[in-house]
């Protein structure tokens, strides 16, 4: 027998009602067109964040020791390229440290010659792209700019690239892509603007970057407010690029990592540094106001007990993935298929037990 | 004219005063950190946070 219920008695609330007539009018659902994009980052609190830096061109410049260093590392690898480009795009310029780097001398020096010539004579343009105008301009004034054919590009989204197909004959990115939301559309378009048979070279943080940081902040959190908030951002694995380049088309792919552990007196100048790097937190939900002044003080004696350094000091692991992906083109190097081996790589190595 | 000091440098001079608090607290944490909860280390953390309020009142 049915409970007897006093519901059907009592006045029906409107809000109930609502609901019933949007129901009725609402039909199939279907999924709306494209790929549905996950976002993870606040592009336009980024966006104010390395605007601010910028404005203080002195701390800026202080701290662009990581992307400086960086930028160096990734230039280098244009070495292996025995070619000479017309067009480059550098996409996430930050402060034009690509270009600064390319100016420097040849790292790899060639013993039978006693000068080497400075990487950029052998690009005849390149493009700097950023969306923050602060930070790309920040040294237009520096001697550098005149060693290199360059021209900065203010982008107003950097996930919507607003080049021509076939327009680049390389693309570089040094340490803006673990900002991007969609990063399988990013590579898809930075495939599309590469002419054929052309490289795309990037280096961006990922996986352990910046663990002590994250581990000492969640321990604080928990023990001074009983839960845990996002500070540091999620960061693509190297694991993942591989399958994101392959996904985006990209051929011959070469992904690997690089620890930097850079040592700070305490964990206060550590997150001036990033703040000062335009590297702050820019996660989506990430609480407002900042961190507060108990778990600052609380994160400090966990990071140095947790992490710390015998001489005192505070070590921070940067790790850079570096990636190198082609474009396909025609006449390109490809990989034999599987099984076509003819000689057993045991017989060369010696074929010996594995210890 | 004096230079200004920014508050986190404020901050973080007076916290560098209470290194013994701090290791103090940090080492309860860390003892075992697999089972942290909300007030786990409340009187060293007390403890830390008093010793900071003194120093930071000092000029």
């Amino acid at each position: 027998m049915k409970p007897t219920t006093l519901r059907s008695f009592l006045p029906r609330p409107a809000i109930n009602q609502r609901i019933c007539i949007s129901r009725v009018s609402r039909g199939y659902a279907v999924q709306a067109p494209g790929n549905p994009t996950l976002q993870v980052f606040n592009r336009n609190t980024k966006y104010l964040q390395k605007e601010r830096a910028a404005s203080n061109v002195e701390r800026s410049r202080q701290a662009d020791y990581l992307k400086d260093e960086v930028a160096m590392r990734l230039s280098e690898r244009l070495l292996d390229i025995n070619r000479h480009f017309n067009h480059v795009l550098d996409l996430g310029a930050n402060s034009c440290n690509i270009a600064r780097a390319l100016t420097l001398p040849d790292p790899d020096i060639d013993p039978s010659k006693t000068t080497s010539p400075p990487l950029s004579t052998r690009i005849s343009h390149l493009t700097a792209a950023d969306s923050s105008r602060t930070l790309l301009y920040r040294d237009v004034d520096l001697p550098f700019n005149q060693e290199i054919n360059l021209t900065r590009q203010v982008l107003d989204d950097e996930e919507r690239l607003p080049f021509e197909a076939e327009t680049f004959d390389a693309v570089l990115s040094s340490l803006s892509m673990h900002w991007i939301n969609d990063l399988p559309s990013q590579l898809a378009q930075i495939n599309h603007v590469l002419k054929p048979d052309s490289p795309f070279i990037a280096a961006m943080f990922g996986g352990d970057t910046l663990y002590e940081l994250r581990t000492s902040l969640q321990l604080s959190d928990q023990e001074r407010r009983g839960g845990v908030a996002t500070h540091v951002s999620p960061l693509a694995d190297v694991r993942d690029m591989g399958g994101l380049l392959q996904k985006a088309g990209f051929k011959m792919l070469t992904v690997d990592v690089d620890d930097i552990i850079v040592d700070f007196p305490d964990t206060f100048s550590l997150m001036r540094d990033l703040q000062a790097m335009g590297e702050s937190n820019a996660v989506l939900g990430r609480e407002p106001g900042g961190i507060q002044k108990d778990v600052l003080l609380a994160n400090e004696g966990i990071y140095r007990e947790l992490h710390g350094n015998e001489d005192g000091t505070l070590p921070a692991t940067f790790r850079m993935i570096y990636m190198i992906g082609w474009k396909e083109g025609p006449n390109q190097a490809k990989p034999l298929p599987r099984g076509s081996g003819q000689i057993n790589i045991k017989d060369i190595l010696g074929g010996g037990e594995v210890k | 004219m004096p230079t200004r000091i920014s508050p986190i440098e404020k901050f973080a001079k007076a916290a560098a005063k209470c290194s013994v608090e701090s290791s103090a607290y940090g080492k309860c944490i860390v003892v075992d950190y697999n089972s942290v909860h909300k007030d786990k280390c409340l009187t060293e953390f007390l403890r830390l946070k008093n010793c900071y309020l003194a120093a930071a009142k000092k000029p």
